[in-house]
């Protein structure tokens, strides 16, 4: 016996049998139909108003690369940004810009995702059914107010609240944590502080929808074997529902970050757009969409300043494009028909 | 209600159910305080709702009247019914565009296309509705206005606009389509149904209402939009004469008077926003109304 395991195994592996055994059913070779330009017009037709999207989004990108021409531009991933100095040659750096869009989205998307899975658990976990038809839709709500209101609202009501009240008082009382001393707050309010404010809002929506989305779609079974197991409903969410929906609170996530990286008015009315790093959390700075938009009439004639503003177009549509693509890619069983909005 | 008492001889402390250490207390309070704790999260959603809809409204309404709505001449600056008239054409003509660009590829990529080639579609769809629209305001401003000479013009902000809202009208139509039953769908092109006949007589009657929903939600998005519209027509007075003359945007008045000094501009800006939050929020109240009663009629279909 041992013998003759040795030697197959020094014979190697069995060979296998041949693949067409008299077992199977024998394949036929069925030829390919041969279709006429007629019939291959008809099965292409449809691929034209399909692939629509496709085509506005590379005319976009043609655009974008045509005037810029591709040309070097002086100083383009410094940080200074200057296209009328004084003396020496205009300098179009552009890294201020991409790294003022962090400055207010990354904290937006952290309040909005703490605040979107409070709400989330609330909604799914502790509140009666009946409750949540009505509180839900509200929260939806958010996203439908147009950007421009939400910014005149801000700049006009709530920019008071910030510069009389909020940031005298962070600054007073936090002022020795690095990035908050430093000069005082500007008295009217505007700067980083209301944008994070305004782009929270503006993520709230979308975060709080996805999240309670991918908590619902945990198993009746795991979440009840969970209570029966003697955890309480704190327990299960935390140590079985957020585990079994990561994929859509990461979409969640992306998707959050990409609507406030990429918003542009509201912003634009209340972040003071200027050209440089602001000294503490509270003076104002620019964003790349912001000031793409708030500074375009300026540029006009002047083929330099519109190539540097398109490479900032370039780097934005890349962030937003990877962003986003990278968040629907999580999104599996979702409620198709709330999102198709958003 | 009294539970019945058993004796079993047991103490509390050998019953997990009789547990009262400090631990489980803990973990219990826990749960508790987050069941009462985590709705009031909520009001950082609502509270800002209701304070702009207040603020705005409490700014806008004293001062809006009949005259502010409806005057259209350029006497009078102060007025709004350049804009809203001006608002109206222009939506009307960029929702009919963008049905057009969106609605037939949303069909066809929920019946034609292979399950590949329409997952790289939605992908497409899903990207261009995720472009800022700042960047569709770029592509409006030099194809349209500078590349085609249109300059500041009412098509060069309809067609802009129109491109903004494509997608989601596209990706309406096509989740329209693909939700509806696989059996519907077999049984009228297994007795003999050409694809045309079974989209136009089966399929549009079962997808018109949501079809109907993504148009309102489109409008609703599309009306509020600032940058495209900003960037490629704004600064005009008096209606639009032909296509080819600068219009008004209710968006763009708002963008340009906010932080004017005087305060008549800045009032003009606020009644503005009133007329767009009612319209937008109207629209957004619609949209869910009918989506949750076609929902129920629709489900009796599909069991």
């Amino acid at each position: 016996m041992d013998d003759a395991l040795a030697r197959s195994e020094a014979a190697g592996p069995e060979p296998l049998p041949p693949p067409s055994s008299p077992s199977s059913p024998p394949t036929v070779d069925v030829p390919r139909p041969r279709r006429s330009p007629g019939q291959w017009l008809q099965i292409f037709v449809p691929y034209i108003p399909s692939f629509v999207p496709l085509a506005i989004v590379a005319a976009i990108v043609v655009t974008l690369v045509l005037v810029t021409g591709l040309a070097p531009l002086n100083g383009l991933f410094t940080s200074k940004f200057a296209p009328t100095p004084s003396s020496g040659p205009a300098s179009w750096g552009i890294l201020v810009f991409v790294t003022g869009s962090f400055l207010t989205a990354v904290p937006a998307l952290f309040f909005s995702m703490v605040i979107g899975l409070g709400i989330a658990i609330a909604s799914v976990v502790y509140l009666p059914r009946i409750v949540t038809r009505f509180l839900d839709p509200c929260v939806d709500l958010l996203a439908g107010i147009p950007s421009v209101v939400y910014g005149i609202w801000a700049y006009l009501y709530v920019s008071t609240y910030f510069g009389s009240t909020l940031n005298p008082f962070l600054f007073r009382n936090l002022s020795w944590i690095p990035g908050v001393g430093g000069p005082a707050p500007p008295l009217s309010g505007l700067g980083l502080p209301i944008s994070v404010f305004i782009l929270t809002l503006m993520a709230l929506p979308i975060t709080t929808l996805l999240i309670r989305d991918a908590l619902r779609t945990v198993p009746r079974d795991l979440w009840e074997s969970g209570l029966a197991l003697g955890a309480t409903r704190w327990e299960v969410t935390r140590r079985v529902s957020i585990p079994y929906g990561r994929g859509g609170i990461l979409s969640a996530a992306f998707l959050g970050f990409g609507r406030a990286f990429g918003e542009t008015v509201a912003v634009a009315m209340v972040i003071n757009v200027e050209a440089s790093y602001p000294h503490n959390i509270f003076q104002g700075t620019g964003t790349v969409a912001s000031l793409m938009f708030s500074i375009l009439d300026s540029a006009y004639g002047n083929s330099q300043f519109l190539a540097a503003l398109c490479y900032m177009g370039l780097a934005l549509l890349a962030i937003t494009l990877t962003v986003n693509v990278a968040g629907r890619y999580f999104i599996s069983k979702l409620s198709a028909t709330e999102i198709a909005g958003l | 209600m009294a539970l019945p008492s058993v004796s079993t001889g047991a103490t509390p402390d050998d019953n997990i159910l009789f547990d009262r250490s400090a631990r489980t207390r803990w973990r219990i309070g826990f749960d508790r305080w987050a069941g009462r704790l985590l709705p009031f999260l909520f009001l950082v959603a609502i509270l800002p709702i209701l304070d702009v809809v207040y603020y705005i409204s409490k700014s806008a309404l004293p001062t809006l009247t009949l005259k502010v709505l409806t005057d259209t001449s350029y006497r009078d600056p102060d007025a709004l019914g350049v804009p809203i008239i001006t608002t109206a054409e222009m939506m009307t003509l960029a929702t009919l565009l963008a049905i057009l660009f969106g609605l037939f590829g949303g069909i066809a990529t929920a019946e034609f296309l292979s399950e590949r080639a329409a997952g790289w579609a939605r992908t497409f769809a899903n990207m261009l509705a995720g472009t800022p629209s700042v960047i569709v305001g770029y592509l409006g401003y030099f194809a349209f206005c500078l590349y085609f000479g249109w300059g500041y013009t009412m098509i060069a902000g309809v067609l802009t606009l129109s491109l903004f809202m494509t997608p989601y009208i596209f990706r309406i139509a096509d989740l329209a389509f693909s939700s509806i039953p696989r059996h519907i769908r077999e049984a009228a092109l297994g007795s003999g149904a050409r694809p045309y006949q079974y989209i136009l007589k089966v399929g549009a009657p079962i997808a018109f209402p949501q079809i109907l929903n993504g148009v309102f939600l489109a409008v609703a998005i599309g009306v509020g939009e600032t940058a495209p519209i900003v960037l490629t027509t704004h600064g005009s007075v008096i209606l639009p004469q032909s296509l080819l003359s600068p219009a008004q945007f209710l968006t763009a008045t708002i963008w340009e008077n906010f932080n004017s000094p005087f305060p008549v501009a800045v009032a003009l800006a606020l009644q503005a926003a009133f007329i767009l939050l009612v319209v937008v929020v109207g629209l957004n109240i619609v949209v869910r109304i009918i989506s949750a009663r076609y929902r129920k009629r629709l489900e009796g279909l599909f069991q």
